[in-house]
């Protein structure tokens, strides 16, 4: 099977399905012989609590620190947590031997049934214990749970000079980005596994925010125009959406964010940049430092005079927003993303994306240009 | 105290014979039931109350026979001293004749009432007299006995004297209007409870349907003679004083007569006392005594300082006596017993108090499939089976605080509460001898002893809830192990399923094997816990 291209420049990135299977193989492996050793059957995993979150300020991303916690059978707090997470482990090995993927949520019917005849008690019983243990086993075996075949909601498209290849339910498509027409193509799941890029050859990644301004340069094939890969997250990037544009900008491609100027479009573009609180645990896998920011900013309102008369009102989870991200040490440390969000908070004003279609609607993809030509990017 | 007064007062005007034959239902002759109690506990109480004075073990028999409905023949045999047959008649067939008023001794009869009450109920109900048999000195004597109620006398008939080996008294009366059941009211329990408090006793029940019932000797000390005692006048009522000024021949004075028969009655304490009743002449001869003098007399004592009386005349039921009896009933789990140091209440009157809670096995008063927390009344030894909810100690009983001691609701655990008070001088409500008044400084002792013996109680049920959190804890570990090993074994592609199952179930065991040691030897648990609550009791005492 050919590659077009190695993934290898990240060696934490795609995982060989058998390297999974023996990862969670050697996860039995270990517990048996603790067994053996008359002791309880245990794993250790890392703290995802926000007391185990840092900056990584080297690599530009919030990751998890060192605390790790061990999980142990032999605990009346733990017993049906740890029995529940070595079946989700067994069952993620299913899945792979047998190259079937499914939804966490499917992956909870799969293991919602009776513990034995005479308990009346299921494996699970609500789909919200599987999230935590799910996660759980990713940090343990340093894997992603895509990597286990368990898929996540799907969000964002594509469109522009990328071309790959798909290996999916025992079929292979080639999928050319600049042949999907209005529609683009849809970010799956997992862009790891079973997923290689044939060819890459962009100049640089445009994220945009919304998929009003992405459809608006879809039409005015502004990614043929300006050699670019457009996309669009439709809002917060999803997991796969996010990997995506890290494995772009592995291609040594810059990547450049546009989102509304307000505090949740920013919040968006950090996300991209430096990754989530949330998702700290995947870390530099999902969190593009490399990321520049566009606009919408402060300075545009000023720099173009018809902008002023197109703001809207800040609402108050902006300013909530707002003052929450000043708080953040990895947004605090930028003198010019200090100044724009105390702007957010002086004015109280905030504009959108879609305003920049206001003379003309071809103008987003002037703006757009004159942006990136003249280097008018926020850190 | 105030029905007593009356009583006596009456006496004035009728024979008291008459006079009870009209008020029966105050010598406990009231319901079919409460009768037949009554009968027998006046009968056995005297036994008890015989066999102690003469240092004899006692051995009782009481037999219930019914012969026709509500009508019933019952049999008390004892084998105490005996009464003499100069005694026998004024003993059986004479309100008030009894040969315990005038000594002022703790026993469980008190006013003399018993057995002369029985005497008369047999005759009110079925005109019978009763049959008295009287065992003494080689000599046994056979008697029939009625009251006369007129002159308030003993009528004896049929009166037989020959040689023989029998010794004690039997008694035998023909009763109507009576019924025997197996309530918390009836003979049964009246026996199984006073068996309790007289451990040193042997008591046998041969019940109307032929069932024999024995309630064994569980000690073989003989509880020491009481001591007869001169009353402490603040312990005394006006119809007690008047009682003692006709018993006493010796006493040319009325002052000196107060001195010779009451404790701490001094010449300088007749003084204060005549300073204060000054209506009274001290100087009179005791039987010229008339009821007012009597009154402003006792009204008098209750105004002048007394010395606390000696408390060394109460004689408690003792720790290890209770220990053993409730031991050898109830079986229970586990027991704590209390004996408190004596107090005084009224200003002079000494008590003891001694309380017992019991857990488990058999405690509790079992009601269909249920089991409820039960409480044992005792005054002198004595059981208490009627006016539960007007008796002091239900009263004290009720307010403690259960849930403090682990008993989350008292009416629905295996508890059983006892309680005894000894006293000289006991404070009944009434003449039906039953309940106890709720005088605060009785209450709050009880209280106290109640919550003393509870307290240990808590710690042994503390223990009991954390070995079932334990138990609970491996259980809720040990349900998972299935479904683990068959997942585990998969997930590894090695090992055997019931292999790793084993291990497991091994190893979960092992950490909680203090607990099933402690399910192993739950007897042995119950023995220690006994002696551990002896050290414990004696510490919390001096505390």
């Amino acid at each position: 099977m050919a590659k077009a291209t190695t993934a290898s420049a990240n060696t934490n990135v795609k995982k060989d399905e058998k390297t999974v299977v023996s990862k969670l193989e050697n996860l039995g492996k270990d517990m048996i012989l603790e067994v053996k050793r008359e002791e309880t059957p245990s794993f250790t995993t890392t703290l995802r609590g926000k007391s185990n979150v840092l900056y990584d300020e080297g690599i530009g991303c919030i990751r998890l620190g060192q605390k790790t916690e061990e999980r142990r059978f032999v605990n009346v707090g733990q017993a049906r947590k740890f029995m529940q997470t070595v079946a989700i482990a067994n069952k993620c090995k299913k899945f792979l031997k047998e190259n079937a993927h499914t939804s966490i949520r499917g992956l909870y019917y799969q293991l919602k049934f009776s513990i034995g005849e005479d308990l009346d008690e299921d494996l699970f019983s609500e789909q919200s214990e599987s999230n935590p243990l799910v996660e759980d086993l990713e940090v343990a075996l340093d894997v992603k749970r895509e990597d286990l075949n368990l898929n996540t909601d799907r969000k964002g498209v594509v469109a522009g000079p990328l071309v790959l290849r798909d290996r999916f339910g025992g079929s292979e498509d080639v999928i050319d980005c600049t042949k999907q027409g209005r529609s683009g193509w849809m970010i799956p799941s997992d862009v790891d596994n079973g997923m290689d890029f044939v060819n890459v050859d962009a100049d640089y990644v445009l994220v945009v925010e919304k998929d009003a301004l992405w459809q608006r340069l879809n039409e005015d094939k502004f990614w043929k125009k300006e050699n670019c890969i457009l996309i669009t997250p439709k809002g917060q990037a999803s997991r796969g959406c996010r990997r995506l544009i890290r494995r772009l900008a592995n291609k040594k491609l810059p990547v450049y964010c546009f989102t509304d100027c307000d505090a949740w479009g920013w919040y968006i573009y950090w996300a991209i940049k430096a990754g989530s609180i949330n998702l700290a645990y995947l870390a530099n896998d999902i969190s593009t430092p490399e990321a520049r920011f566009i606009g919408v900013t402060m300075q545009d309102i000023k720099d173009y005079d018809f902008l002023e008369k197109l703001t809207i009102k800040a609402k108050d989870v902006d300013l909530k927003r707002a003052e929450e991200m000043l708080a953040y040490p990895w947004i605090s440390r930028h003198k010019e993303w200090v100044s724009e969000l105390k702007t957010v908070l002086t004015t109280k004003k905030k504009i959108e994306q879609d305003a920049l279609q206001g003379p003309k609607l071809s103008f987003v993809g002037d703006y757009l240009r004159e942006k990136i030509s003249k280097k008018k990017f926020l850190p | 105290m105030g029905e007593t007064e009356t009583i006596f007062k009456e006496f004035k005007e009728h024979s008291v014979a008459e006079f009870f034959k009209k008020n029966k239902q105050m010598l406990g002759f009231s319901g079919k039931t409460r009768s037949l109690t009554t009968i027998v506990h006046e009968l056995v109480t005297n036994s008890l109350d015989a066999c102690e004075e003469a240092k004899i073990a006692p051995e009782i028999s009481v037999e219930v026979k019914e012969i026709d409905k509500e009508r019933y023949i019952v049999k008390t045999i004892d084998n105490g001293p005996g009464i003499p047959e100069k005694h026998l008649g004024k003993a059986l067939g004479m309100m008030l004749a009894g040969t315990k008023f005038h000594r002022y001794c703790q026993q469980r009869g008190q006013q003399g009432i018993g057995a002369s009450g029985v005497t008369m109920y047999s005759q009110i109900t079925t005109g019978k007299p009763i049959k008295a048999v009287s065992g003494y000195d080689g000599t046994v004597i056979r008697a029939e006995i009625s009251v006369d109620f007129k002159s308030n006398s003993p009528r004896i008939n049929n009166l037989t004297k020959e040689p023989g080996e029998f010794r004690g008294l039997s008694y035998e009366c023909e009763v109507s209007d009576a019924k025997y059941d197996k309530s918390s009211y009836g003979v049964y329990e009246y026996l199984k409870r006073t068996a309790i408090a007289n451990p040193h006793s042997q008591i046998t029940l041969l019940e109307p349907d032929g069932t024999r019932v024995v309630f064994p000797r569980s000690v073989n000390e003989i509880p020491p003679k009481p001591q007869s005692v001169q009353p402490h006048p603040m312990g005394i009522s006006t119809n007690d004083l008047m009682e003692f000024a006709q018993h006493d021949k010796e006493s040319r004075k009325l002052g000196s007569f107060l001195q010779n028969n009451f404790a701490r009655v001094s010449a300088a304490k007749v003084e204060e006392l005549a300073q204060v009743a000054k209506e009274v002449d001290f100087n009179k001869a005791p039987k010229d005594l008339q009821w007012n003098d009597a009154e402003a007399i006792i009204k008098a004592i209750k105004l002048v300082k007394w010395i606390a009386p000696a408390t060394d005349s109460v004689k408690p039921i003792g720790e290890a006596q209770i220990t053993k009896s409730l031991t050898n009933m109830l079986s229970p789990e586990h027991l704590a017993v209390v004996e408190r140091s004596p107090k005084i209440y009224s200003g002079g009157i000494p008590f003891v108090v001694e309380a017992a809670v019991a857990y488990g096995g058999q405690a509790g008063r079992k009601y269909a499939d249920k089991t409820g927390g039960d409480i044992m009344r005792f005054a002198n030894r004595a059981p208490l089976l009627f006016d539960s909810s007007g008796c002091g100690i239900t009263e004290a009983i009720r307010a403690v605080d259960w849930k403090r001691y682990n008993i989350r609701n008292f009416d629905e655990e295996p508890i059983t509460v006892l309680v005894n008070i000894s006293s000289v001088h006991i404070p009944y409500t009434g003449a039906g001898k039953q309940a106890i008044s709720d005088d605060q400084e009785v209450y709050d002792e009880v209280k106290n002893a109640v919550m003393e013996a509870a307290r240990n109680v808590q710690r042994y049920i503390a223990g009991l809830t954390r070995d079932a959190d334990r138990k609970a804890r491996r259980k809720a570990i040990l349900r998972y192990v299935t479904q683990l090993s068959k997942d585990l074994v998969d997930l590894a592609n090695e090992g055997k399923a019931p292999e790793i199952e084993k291990e497991l179930i091994k190893l979960i065991e092992e950490k909680y094997s203090a607990q099933i040691e402690d399910d192993d030897s739950g007897d042995e648990e119950v023995a220690h816990a006994n002696e551990n609550r002896k050290d414990e009791g004696g510490e919390e005492g001096e505390e």
